[in-house]
């Protein structure tokens, strides 16, 4: 919650000042929720500066950290507009996350060549409940790969798994193809070709993914986007119109989410108390799932579900998004950029 | 009309009570003056505010249209109607009805009544008077009325058409298009209620809803009597609208002049699109605050363009060449670059904030009603629509429906009825 910590900051930084500094209780007493009336900002005389010329764990100068500091944890930023309460991560710090994220969807490409042969498997044997099973593991796997998709070229992705524009389409590649003809009664041995299709594109995808860049706040916001997509997609049912296998995908999506996760975690440390919230609202989400899955290990379709599951799946889901949306913020790699004004544009023209 | 200042009214000055509204409101607001006179509480002050406002009027008859240029009250509703007339006369008659029916509500008028076992000849959910509350209807027309059905093609206006699907547009038909356009736009909620089910009495068996929406305005909540209302990004919407007060400019980018070599009827009308634009709030409300403002360009608290310090304040791009201060895809820079050879796309947008309900997967379905006039859809807002699909903000935007329509002149008296140029 940065605004409880934001809160907290002031509150202490008018407790020590009224402490601290001769005569500030009058000004203090004459208003009392003004901390630019009792704390400077700036002190031309930093203690620091002699003695030291690191901080352990910042990047800041020592001789600026003490002044850059008060000022971050008063939410104010170089130019007077509001700012993070916390100094920014070197960017390159994202290395380690981003290259343990491909090393985890180089696996899961390798289970989705897998499940794909599988399903190719079972449209030649000719049995529609075991072939609409096996889409779903191969379609699980596919969501699997979470916080790459979308980064992939738009030909490969087409090639796994096209979203087609409308429902009457039927000039489409990759899962959901096989899906449309599946549920609509199509003759097996059809979707074959299309099962093979997906199976050809493995190697392509394998060649990819360590070539593929993930931003550093991209793969951070990548926390929340993955189950915010789920529960738009997914659970809307627009995404998986023909199987309504929206429950089944967006438990995908959790896995993906830990993933992610679980590589950010150390940058996390002891920043706020986000990965705290995450893993909990994590634990809760999962634990959701698991009280609706069946014991086969199959999903409900979306009208197959409850009133009350639905409501539960909902509710779990914006918890666990209002925790993962701070991830981005905890985790920042740059400093408040510091905005100009239209006065002093005109003034250095 | 003069718009109300609600503030200053509250503030105590209740001698404009009687004046201006006195005569319609007679009937309607006697009662609860009569014992208001103390005005001790601010419940009866609104209560009487509202009374007031109840009487203000827009012409239904002129050279333009009332709801284009004309103040935005608080609450629309967007009707599109589909044409179910077996022939042309019925197709007229139907759209004579509309005029008829709209420039009576409009003007205000009594409830009449009818023989005790006839069903009322209105619903009467306003009381026994309906007050004109700023009421406009607003009639266009969208390209399928012209085509075979009625022998109107070639009186269709140059420059209407179906509405494109933009790159970034999921158009779902049965939101999008319609052969008739009603834009209803009111002070109070009950108003634009009462007007639409009038409406659609008198055009039963001739004219059919295809879609419609509802919108509203965000209330005045800022001490700066000029600030624009909030979309529900929060941020202020309209502000580099042209001025409406500058008939040179209204003539330059939104009314239709036969002069200009269009043809004679349409002249005084105006080209109006309207766009549904899904807003993925709960995505919005998970993007933090600096990227929020610039995704827009502005500070959302009180509109000013980054770097500066009030809303209405130019944005100098012109200083600004890198985007160092206002990125170079934030919206204000694509929508409105302010250099002299956009100057001619600029539009007059009128849009009203969307909340229908609840989505399949639990998401709020809110958005905006955006509805904006020009002169000429494919050289003004379609120009603008396509520098925006490079905008950051596409990821928390989709246009679901809407359509081009053309809005022709007003009607010339009670004789006559909008758009009765295409059947000359």
């Amino acid at each position: 919650m940065w605004w409880l910590a934001g809160i907290g900051g002031l509150a202490l930084v008018a407790i020590l000042a009224a402490a601290i500094i001769p005569g500030s209780h009058t000004t203090a007493a004459k208003q009392p929720f003004s901390t630019l009336a009792v704390a400077p900002h700036s002190s031309s005389a930093n203690q620091l500066r002699s003695r030291l010329s690191s901080v352990y764990g910042s990047a800041i100068p020592a001789s600026k950290y003490g002044t850059r500091i008060s000022r971050q944890e008063n939410g104010i930023g170089p130019n007077g507009q509001i700012a993070s309460d916390l100094d920014p991560l070197p960017p390159n710090s994202f290395d380690r996350p981003v290259a343990g994220y491909i090393h985890y969807a180089l696996g899961v490409s390798g289970q989705l060549g897998t499940a794909v042969s599988a399903l190719t498997v079972q449209l030649q044997a000719g049995d529609r409940a075991r072939a609409e099973r096996a889409w779903n593991v191969a379609f699980t796997d596919y969501l699997h790969l979470g916080a790459v998709y979308g980064l992939l070229p738009g030909k490969l992705n087409d090639r796994l798994a096209q979203i087609p524009t409308h429902l009457n389409q039927t000039q489409f590649t990759g899962l959901h193809r096989v899906e449309k003809g599946l549920w609509q009664g199509a003759p097996l041995r059809s979707l074959v070709p299309v099962s093979q299709a997906i199976t050809a594109a493995i190697p392509s995808l394998k060649r990819t993914l360590p070539k593929t860049e993930i931003d550093p706040i991209d793969y951070a916001a990548r926390a929340h986007e993955i189950l915010e997509d789920a529960q738009r997609d997914l659970m809307s049912g627009n995404q998986v119109a023909w199987s309504g296998q929206g429950v089944l995908g967006t438990a995908a999506g959790i896995t993906a989410t830990r993933e992610v996760v679980r590589t950010l975690a150390p940058l996390m440390q002891g920043r706020d108390n986000t990965l705290v919230e995450v893993d909990n609202w994590l634990v809760r989400l999962q634990a959701t799932f698991k009280t609706i899955r069946r014991p086969d290990g199959s999903y409900p379709t979306l009208d197959q579900l409850t009133i009350a599951q639905r409501e539960r799946i909902n509710g779990s889901l914006a918890g666990a998004l209002t925790a993962l949306e701070e991830i981005p913020g905890t985790v920042e790699t740059v400093g408040l950029p510091n905005i100009p004004t239209i006065a002093g544009q005109e003034h250095s023209k | 009309m003069s718009p109300v200042d609600r503030r200053g009214f509250l503030k105590g000055s209740l001698t404009a009570l009687g004046g201006a509204g006195a005569g319609a409101a007679a009937g309607l607001a006697g009662a609860d003056r009569a014992h208001a006179a103390p005005m001790a509480d601010l419940a009866t002050a609104a209560r009487d505010v509202n009374a007031r406002e109840l009487t203000q009027s827009l012409p239904f008859d002129g050279f333009h249209q009332s709801g284009i240029v004309t103040p935005k009250p608080a609450q629309a509703t967007v009707v599109a109607l589909d044409s179910v007339a077996p022939t042309r006369t019925a197709l007229i008659e139907g759209l004579q009805a509309i005029s008829a029916e709209a420039r009576q509500l409009t003007q205000g008028v009594s409830v009449g009544v009818a023989e005790i076992d006839d069903p009322p000849p209105d619903s009467g959910i306003l009381g026994a008077y309906n007050a004109p509350d700023s009421l406009s209807v607003t009639i266009g027309y969208g390209a399928s009325l012209f085509d075979g059905r009625y022998g109107l093609a070639s009186k269709r206006p140059p420059h209407l058409t179906e509405m494109p699907s933009f790159a970034l547009d999921e158009l779902d038909p049965t939101r999008t298009g319609g052969d008739v356009i009603l834009q209803i736009c009111a002070g109070q909620r009950d108003t634009v209620v009462h007007t639409v089910r009038e409406l659609m009495r008198a055009v039963a068996g001739k004219l059919v809803i295809r879609w419609m929406l509802d919108g509203f305005q965000t209330a005045v909540r800022d001490r700066d009597p000029k600030a624009n209302t909030r979309n529900l990004f929060a941020f202020r919407d309209g502000t580099a609208n042209p001025d409406v007060t500058n008939a040179a400019k209204m003539d330059e980018l939104i009314w239709v002049r036969a002069a200009a070599g269009e043809p004679a009827w349409t002249s005084g009308g105006s080209y109006m699109v309207v766009r549904t634009i899904r807003q993925h709030v709960e995505f919005w409300d998970r993007v933090g605050m600096l990227e929020q403002e610039q995704m827009i360009g502005r500070y959302r608290v009180n509109g000013a363009p980054l770097g500066g310090t009030y809303e209405h304040e130019d944005p100098r791009f012109d200083l600004d060449p890198k985007g160092d201060r206002i990125p170079l895809d934030a919206h204000i820079r694509l929508a409105n670059p302010r250099k002299p050879q956009t100057e001619h796309q600029r539009i007059l947008r009128r849009g009203y904030n969307y909340d229908r309900g609840v989505d399949e997967a639990g998401n709020l379905d809110q958005g905006l009603l955006f509805m904006a006039f020009n002169k000429n859809p494919h050289k003004q807002f379609a120009v603008i629509q396509r520098r925006l699909e490079t905008e950051p903000m596409t990821d928390y935007i989709l246009p679901v429906g809407g359509g081009y329509f053309f809005v022709p002149p007003g009607a010339r008296g009670s004789g006559d009825w909008v758009g009765s140029g295409l059947a000359d």
